[in-house]
């Protein structure tokens, strides 16, 4: 009955936690050497879906049936890299096939075949990286070694959650290649991404859930447009109309905020009205540096930054914050949030530092609500820890920590990184309002579409981290941004 | 911008084709080890200068023997701190289980027979400790803090406090027999306890499990390896590493006191942290702790034969351990 | 096995805070009678250490014999638990007080407290800070002269082996009865013609550590022919060491206290001297004085016990063995 031709099949999968209904009848089919989107909104029920097709939650109703080719014939890669930092390249992709505990590691062999998994992936990290500790190597090959562990494991199937949210662009290519030459040898893909364009790149076929719910299953992607795909997923095509103000404004509109800001470095020197959005395009090295410097994490940085045209003390985090510099991450994990803290103090930590007030007063409280309440967070309470929102909210949650303040400039770090496309014109439109308001808002992104949209101005910088150009106004489009930074198609 | 070669292919780096050569790979592995040896044989070579008889082998032999119980007990902590965690309980389990086999020689039991019940305790408070970090969940170092108060004062409540003299005629033999001709009990113990500890470690699956589980435990337990197992044999090891450890020194002084653990908690540690080993866990060696252990004993051998007032001695060691790691810290950064 | 118990370790103090406690409490309860009989209150510094446990054995004996309750209550080395033992002990409506306080300056407060109770109170080991007056009596060691007896003996026992070097194993000198047993040795030392070569001070009070030390301390002076311990313990690890270099009797070992291990080693011929320190006496001495403050018989304020020596030729001696019942208790162990 199931010996059908799909890896994986699953029919009418539900699922519950307490009285919260996540999946209420899903249907998703994987066939052999396909690479396969899984797309939804937040809270729409892909992790779910994913944990239960990998075995690591059981389900409440529906069948699943999977191909039996092997011990392990379904890998997740995940998105919160799983290696084992101390441990060498070669031992992170064998020791997990190991399963006693008192034989012999038999190293050497071992080696061998770690080796030629390695190999299947990338011959050059096969070669040079197998002897030496995760830790030592980049972020962006750790997610290869980790594909290398799964096929070393027998895996006919690998599930990838976002896994371009930490890659250049080069570096997102060069996994799809990969993707794509593993599928000609029968081993297929699910792909969950929020990047439409990396989808319709890489992807065969798609499946949307929407609520819970297989909305659209298993079709070509070619068959469906955009526009169908966002309608799919339940989230308005039309929030596109809502367009930001094309030209800086002036500060009248509230003083406090209206500050002129300078930068310099790199032989290059400009001048931020109040209300502008720059754009900062690129490899992460260069935009890097200048963020590093913005927000006072690299007190001996090449760049100077003016306010007003006094120079800015940037000596070290706090100072930033106090002359006014708010930061928003996209590594909210490590960068952005206090895990152990409730909400509101998540919320008020950036108002604390700012005011230099330490004693926490009654009406934080109320202004945590309302910036909330602004923001459209849904939560409970402001006394529930941060981790009970989803990816987005948090993403939110953190830019709320500015709004009260408001910061003369903002700077925000990929600030949309693994955000579903709703939340994401929510974001848009929040810093389009900061702008108004006369923040300077400095705003690094690997998305060119939102650059584009959003900023006035782009600085560019190579793949060497060196600033290639600054683009303005009308002339910040895909093809100037991809020649100036050297990464698009 | 002005680079030329930006259109030009880039050229790989140089291949190596083979591993690096064993002697190489050794090295490598074993730089911190070989740079704890080496900062040994300097600070007795330091000490000679002032009192020539430190390099003599009476001395030599007591440095050993004074460092015996300590690189025992070392053992057993590097591989909980190894996995992560931290066993602060190794001085009462010490204590409580020397005072057990005190109080069973004094009662007429033969000298085996006591060692087994005292070893049977060791077990059963790295059970205890065991099972409550792993079963129940609860942080290391507060189940090891209540083990370690708790077994403190068992060892005073099992003979109200009094010491008690071993007369049994055969027990100095655990420690200063030779099962092995030529070769001192205590000696080879604590040989035979780092190499097969070490072997374990570098070339058991199992031993591989517990750096896999200090590097990063949610993903070892998202990897399969039977993270809670591992978690609890190494409290099991370090209790009975430590009790091990008091019956040998125990069988040396002949006499049993229920304060004789009293210092090893942080000297275990600090023998673990020179030898290489993060409390963030991952790292380290069975021969490092071994060495760290080494080196503590070495220093309050140098201090005393220098005359240096005693109470200089936590300075020293202080300092020493400071300097070992700065150095690491160092070496590492450009290596 | 001396007045001033260890450093108090905040961890093992925790510890014994708890299992103590219990302890302390339960017997007490029992022993609280209602009725016209007096009760006397014993308030030790710290129960762990077994010097303290004998003068409480000493103190319970004595209240026996004459007739009156008797409680014990440990402050944990702690100067604010000893207050709340006092406090509690005028709860319970306690006749008379006898303690060994955590330290002389921790009395003042005590007496402040004790001023308009109309209370006695009797000091064992530790004497009240100078200048204070509203006491009873204050019954201690007299450990400058015991230092100055052993001082004479230990040289003689280097001279005996064709020797003048000698060494010593001290309590930390931090503390106000290992400075007098110092000094009074250094004159001893000085009048007899020795030299005394090196002082290691103690940290733990153990005897394993008095092994390394002693190993050191023969190390560095080889031509050492005598040692002088301050503490039980140093004698037992000095015995220890000797027997393994095999040094028995060709250096002398004396020291203060007297356990029934050193009583052992003195039998033996492994050590030549023992300065006893009467623990038992102490408290037997302190309650007596209390009881004749209560019922109106002449007290002595001040009353320093001797330090008699005893060797192996007169440890049978019916006197020898009637000072040793002044030291421990039977459970301890043989006299």
């Amino acid at each position: 009955m199931t010996t059908s031709a799909f890896l994986l099949e699953a029919t009418g999968i539900r699922k519950s936690f307490g009285a919260t209904s996540v999946l209420r009848g899903v249907d998703l089919r994987i066939a052999p050497g396909e690479i396969h989107a899984l797309l939804g909104g937040n809270g729409a029920g892909k992790s779910t879906l994913i944990r239960i097709a990998s075995g690591s939650l059981r389900r409440d109703a529906g069948s699943l049936s999977i191909l039996d080719d092997g011990p392990h014939p379904i890998a997740v890669v995940f998105q919160e890299l799983a290696l084992l930092p101390h441990l060498s390249v070669a031992e992170n992709i064998y020791l997990p096939r190991l399963r006693q505990g008192f034989v012999p590691v038999r190293a050497a062999d071992r080696r061998k075949e770690a080796r030629a998994a390695l190999a299947q992936i990338d011959e050059r990290l096969a070669r040079e990286a197998l002897d030496r500790p995760v830790a030592e190597i980049d972020l962006h090959e750790r997610q290869l070694i980790e594909i290398a562990r799964a096929l070393g494991s027998g895996a006919r199937l690998l599930f990838l959650d976002e896994p371009t949210a930490n890659l250049t662009f080069a570096e997102s290519e060069r996994l799809f290649a990969i993707l794509r030459r593993l599928a000609g040898q029968g081993i297929s893909t699910l792909l969950v991404s929020h990047r439409m364009k990396e989808i319709r790149a890489v992807a065969d076929v798609c499946t949307i859930l929407r609520d819970g719910r297989t909305v659209v299953d298993r079709q070509p992607l070619a068959t469906l447009d955009d526009a169908s795909i966002v309608e799919a997923m339940g989230q308005k095509a039309a929030s596109r109309a809502a367009p930001g103000p094309s030209t800086p404004c002036s500060a009248g509109s509230r003083p406090g905020a209206g500050t002129t800001v300078g930068i310099e470095g790199q032989g290059l020197s400009l001048t931020l009205e109040p209300g502008t959005i720059l754009g900062l395009a690129g490899a992460p090295a260069g935009p890097g540096q200048l963020i590093d410097a913005l927000v006072g994490a690299a007190p001996d940085s090449d760049w100077n930054v003016t306010m007003n045209g006094a120079a800015a003390d940037l000596r070290s985090p706090a100072r930033a914050v106090r002359q006014g510099i708010g930061y928003v991450s996209g590594d909210r994990a490590e960068k952005g949030l206090l895990t152990t803290l409730p909400i509101l103090d998540n919320v008020v930590a950036a108002t604390r530092v700012a005011t230099r007030r330490w004693l926490a007063r009654r009406p934080e409280a109320t202004v945590a609500g309302d910036a909330l309440a602004r923001l459209a967070i849904k939560a409970n309470s402001v006394d529930d820890s941060p981790l009970t929102l989803s990816g987005g909210t948090q993403q939110k949650l953190l830019l709320a920590r500015w709004l009260e303040i408001p910061p003369r400039v903002l700077v925000l770090e990929e600030p949309t990184r693994g955000v579903d496309i709703g939340t994401k014109r929510e974001i848009y439109a929040l810093i389009r309002e900061m702008a108004v308001l006369g923040t300077v808002v400095v705003w690094w992104s690997t998305e060119f579409p939102e650059l584009i949209e959003i900023c006035d101005r782009v600085i560019a910088f190579d793949l060497r981290g060196e600033v290639s150009g600054v683009i303005a106004g009308a002339q910040v489009n895909e093809v100037a941004l991809a020649r100036a930074t050297g990464m698009a198609a | 911008m002005t680079d030329t070669i930006a259109g030009a292919p880039v050229q790989a780096p140089p291949v190596r084709p083979r591993r690096a050569g064993a002697g190489t790979r050794l090295l490598r592995v074993y730089r911190t080890e070989i740079a704890i040896a080496a900062a040994i044989v300097l600070i007795e070579l330091v000490v000679s200068l002032w009192s020539p008889q430190a390099l003599s082998f009476g001395n030599l032999a007591n440095v050993a023997q004074a460092s015996a119980p300590l690189i025992l007990v070392s053992l057993g902590v590097f591989l909980v701190i190894a996995t992560s965690g931290i066993d602060l309980s190794v001085g009462s389990t010490f204590s409580l289980t020397g005072m057990v086999a005190g109080l069973g020689l004094s009662a007429g039991l033969s000298w085996p027979v006591a060692c087994l019940a005292s070893l049977g305790v060791g077990i059963g408070v790295g059970a205890i400790n065991g099972a409550l970090v792993t079963f129940v969940g609860l942080a290391p170092f507060v189940v090891t803090l209540v083990t370690f108060a708790v077994g403190a004062s068992l060892a005073f409540v099992v003979t109200d406090g009094h010491s008690i003299a071993i007369l049994d005629p055969d027990f100095w033999r655990l420690n200063g027999g030779t099962l092995v001709p030529g070769v001192v009990n205590y000696v080879l113990f604590c040989i035979a306890g780092v190499a097969l500890l070490e072997f374990a470690l570098r070339k058991l699956v199992l031993g591989r499990w517990v750096y896999a589980i200090g590097s990063n435990a949610k993903a070892a337990r998202l990897l399969g390896i039977p993270v809670d197992a591992v978690r609890f044999g190494v409290y099991v090891a370090s209790g009975l590493f430590a009790s091990f450890s008091s019956l040998m020194s125990l069988s040396y002084i002949s006499n049993s006191e229920a304060t004789s653990g009293a210092n090893l908690m942080l000297q275990a540690i600090a023998a673990c942290v020179i030898g290489g080993a993060s409390l963030f866990g991952g790292t380290g060696s069975a021969i490092g702790a071994m060495l760290g252990a080494v080196m503590i004993t070495v220093i309050q051998n140098g201090v005393n034969l220098i005359g240096i007032n005693s109470f200089w001695q936590g300075s020293v060691t202080g300092l020493v351990i400071l300097v070992a790691v700065l150095i690491d810290r160092f070496t590492k950064a450009r290596a | 096995m001396t007045p001033f118990s260890m450093t108090p370790s905040p961890l093992r103090g925790l510890a014994l805070a708890t299992a103590l406690a219990l302890a302390a409490a339960a017997p007490a309860a029992a022993e609280t009678k209602p009725g016209k009989k007096f009760t006397v209150a014993y308030i030790a510094p710290s129960l762990d250490i077994s010097y303290w446990q004998w003068v409480a054995y000493g103190a319970k004996t004595k209240a026996k014999e004459l007739g009156i309750d008797y409680i014990e209550l440990d402050s944990h080395n702690s100067p604010v638990d000893q207050m709340t033992n006092v406090r509690t002990a005028l709860t319970r409506g306690v006749d008379a007080i006898v303690m060994g306080p955590v330290s002389s300056a921790s009395t003042p407060p005590v007496l402040r407290l004790l001023k308009d109770k109309n209370i006695p109170v009797a000091f064992t080991g530790i004497g009240p800070q100078p200048g204070e007056t509203d006491y009873t009596s204050t019954v201690t060691a007299n450990n400058y002269e015991a230092g100055r007896e052993e001082g004479k003996f230990v040289c003689g026992l280097a001279k005996e082996r064709g020797g003048n070097k000698v060494g010593m194993l001290s309590l930390p000198q931090d503390r106000e009865n290992a400075q007098k047993y110092l000094k009074g040795a250094k004159e001893a030392f000085a009048a007899e013609g020795c030299d005394l070569v090196q002082v290691l001070q103690t940290k733990g009070l153990t005897v394993r550590e008095a092994v390394d030390q002693t190993n050191d301390l023969l190390t560095r002076n080889p031509d050492v022919k005598a040692i002088y311990g301050m503490y039980d313990e140093a004698a037992t690890g000095a015995a220890k060491a000797l027997q393994t270099q095999g040094l028995v009797g060709k250096v002398g070992v004396a020291t203060a206290d007297g356990s029934p291990t050193t009583v052992r080693l003195l039998r033996e011929g492994v050590i030549q001297g023992l300065f006893l320190q009467e623990a038992g006496g102490q408290g037997i001495e302190a309650v007596q004085q209390v009881y004749n403050a209560l019922t109106g018989a002449p007290v002595t304020k001040e009353l320093p016990l001797p330090e008699p020596l005893v060797t192996a030729k007169d440890i049978d001696s019916p006197e020898a063995q009637a000072k040793l019942k002044r030291v421990y208790p039977p459970s301890a162990g043989q006299y």
